[in-house]
């Protein structure tokens, strides 16, 4: 038998240019789960101890959080690109909003009709989205966002027009002694954190492998026997699932909706929120939702014209500095301190 | 065409939209054969390989092992048991080197089966099992190369797709490169069909060949033949019978 012989090779280079998601992954390993535990007890302390507009914000990162879980798995993760991840929040958040409205659906009940919903309808742009890539799948995904608008209007009668609908928020439970404000957060912890958990079994399972392989290298992906069609729409899918879970939170959370609240703007936030946490990588979609919150709100404290200006800006300074977003970053530093620890 | 043929390719017609690259290819290669296809560039070799793997539209047939694989998507021909290593690899770059092997065996179940395999792998290429937890992006072009091949094996293919393995490599590697090919080929009876540049290495361990030239088949015969033959010397083997 001749046997197995060995290739000898030049030595491979020490660093690899690689993605936020392997950056992330490869930091993680150690630190990744004391982290989590940390940011928990401190999401439970938080709305004890800040002003209930300060613990409304924190709610709305939450549920930026879990819109971005999502655009994380299809973006991040599946490779694809969507412009109008803000539509699928709006499924959501109109889904739970008229279920509220005309029936009087339990709060909790919205939730998963909403989140299933979303899902569907993703199934079904999914399907021409499958067939379309970069700047043609940007397009398509931005005329949903931009279609939807007036559609919320037109049909009034059910979705309350250009006014909205106001709505009731769940009411806390006595038992909790808690406040409207911190029952809400709470609330939107709670979706946040299963959210996070589905995410990441998603990610770690068959269909989590095949998403990275289509967006590696969608011809090696195809001939090992991964379905591109369907994985492409399954991603388009969940992640409008998230995103209908996450409208559903903000139905809870706001009391009231309205078309104007779900413009492009809303799906082209989303999208640089996501690009500058860190793009596949696991607290991205946290850094995003803090983006998403924040940064709209204080430059809009500047001055109108100032967001659009702000945005472009900080994702260009973001690209530079930081090309796998501020997970990456906040990544890279933790392993050269790690570095600097160990040489000590 | 004999009983023994495994893959048959009849009239086989293939392209791109409009235009149409390979216009009617005959071939059959022998169970447990390493069958070479030699040809100048633009040719149609990697067309063919992806019409063997269901990845371009296809007028004609194809069959392995009496099976009909015409216009199957890439997806059931792997499961028929079909690797097919693409041309430039097909690396998944942000992915470490495991993960790339066990994509390899997407289309598998049976998890027990599958760490064998890796393990069989290593055999093959122990590299790879130093470089487990590496992102496969930071490997040099030779052991990316045998990454690819790795993953394909892990597929337990019964027909192996090479094309150009010897792209961007030394002559050394390639020359490893192949020999592993041919150590698979005897030991795990696995049939090869590989696409080559490298004429000379891909005679060495082929038993049959065929030249492919704007889409058609102009000549085939034993490895021997082909390469005795005065036209293909001149184009291929750069020297004169
Ligand atoms: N995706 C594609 N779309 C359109 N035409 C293509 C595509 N891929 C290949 N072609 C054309 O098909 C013809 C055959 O290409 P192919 O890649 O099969 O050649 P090849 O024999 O593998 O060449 P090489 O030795 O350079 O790899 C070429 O003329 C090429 O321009
Ligand atoms: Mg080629």
């Amino acid at each position: 038998m001749s046997g197995p012989t060995e290739v000898t090779d030049k030595p491979a280079p020490a660093a690899a240019p690689a993605r936020g998601g392997v950056l992330a992954r490869v930091t993680g390993a150690g630190w990744r789960r004391p982290a989590v535990a940390v940011l928990l007890v401190l999401a439970c302390y938080a709305p004890f101890q800040l002003v209930p507009f300060r613990v409304f914000q924190l709610t709305m990162v939450l549920v930026y959080a879990v819109a971005l879980l999502g655009l994380n798995l299809l973006v991040g993760h599946a490779g694809q690109i969507s412009l109008g991840h803000g539509a699928f929040m709006a499924v959501g958040a109109y889904g739970a909003a008229i279920m509220l409205d005309r029936w009087d659906v339990p709060h909790l009940v919205t939730l998963p009709v909403a989140a299933g919903l979303a899902f569907v309808l993703g199934l079904g742009l999914g399907l021409p989205a499958v067939r379309l890539r970069g700047l043609y799948l940007a397009l398509v995904t931005l005329a949903i966002a931009i279609f939807l608008v007036p559609l919320l209007k037109r049909f009034e009668s059910v979705t309350g027009g250009s006014m909205g609908l106001t709505l009731p928020k769940p009411a806390p439970p006595a038992w909790t002694g808690l406040a409207e404000d911190q029952w809400l957060y709470f609330l939107a912890l709670a979706v946040t954190v299963a959210a996070f958990l589905l995410a990441h079994g998603l990610l770690r399972s068959r269909v989590g492998r095949a998403l990275h392989a289509v967006r590696d290298n969608e011809t090696a992906a195809e001939v090992m026997g991964v379905r591109l069609p369907f994985y492409k729409r399954l991603a388009f899918a969940w992640s409008a699932m998230f995103a209908g879970a996450a409208g559903c939170v903000y139905t809870w959370v706001i009391g009231f909706v309205s078309p104007d609240s779900f413009a492009v703007t809303l799906s082209i936030t989303l999208l640089a929120g996501l690009v500058v946490g860190g793009l596949g990588s696991f607290a991205g979609p946290l850094l995003g939702g803090l983006f998403v919150m924040f940064v709209p709100s204080i430059s809009q404290d500047i001055n109108d014209a100032a967001p659009g200006v702000i945005f472009g800006l900080l994702i260009i300074v973001v690209m530079y500095v930081a090309p796998t977003g501020l997970a990456g970053l906040a990544g890279r530093l933790a392993r050269s301190t790690k570095r600097i620890l160990r040489k000590e | 065409m004999t009983a023994d043929d495994f893959l048959t390719v009849t009239d086989l017609h293939a392209g791109y939209g409009e235009a149409r690259v390979l216009h009617g290819v005959n071939l059959s290669v022998g169970r447990g054969e390493i069958c070479a296809i030699l040809g100048p560039n633009g040719a149609g070799k990697t067309t063919l390989l992806r019409a063997l793997s269901g990845m371009v539209r296809v007028r004609g047939a194809v069959r392995l092992d009496g099976a009909d694989l015409t216009r199957r998507p890439p997806d059931a021909v792997a499961r028929r048991g079909v690797a097919h290593v693409p041309e430039g690899r097909g690396t998944f770059m942000p992915l470490t080197v495991e993960e790339n092997l066990r994509l390899g065996a997407f289309v598998r179940r049976g998890r027990g089966e599958v760490e064998a395999d890796l393990e069989r792998i290593y055999g093959y290429f122990p590299v790879l099992r130093e470089r487990l937890r590496q992102p496969a992006g930071s490997l040099s072009g030779g052991e990316q190369q045998m990454l690819a091949i790795g993953r394909a094996l892990m597929l337990r293919p019964r027909l192996l797709l090479l094309d150009e393995p010897s792209l961007g490599l030394a002559p050394m590697v390639t020359r490893e490169l192949f020999r592993i090919v041919q150590t698979i080929n005897e030991q795990e009876r696995t049939t090869v069909v590989v696409v080559e540049q490298n004429a000379h290495l891909a005679l060495d361990v082929a038993g049959r060949a065929h030249v492919l030239e704007t889409g058609r088949i102009v000549l085939s015969g034993s490895a021997e033949q082909i390469r005795a033959d005065e036209q293909v010397a001149q184009s291929y083997l750069g020297y004169r019978v």
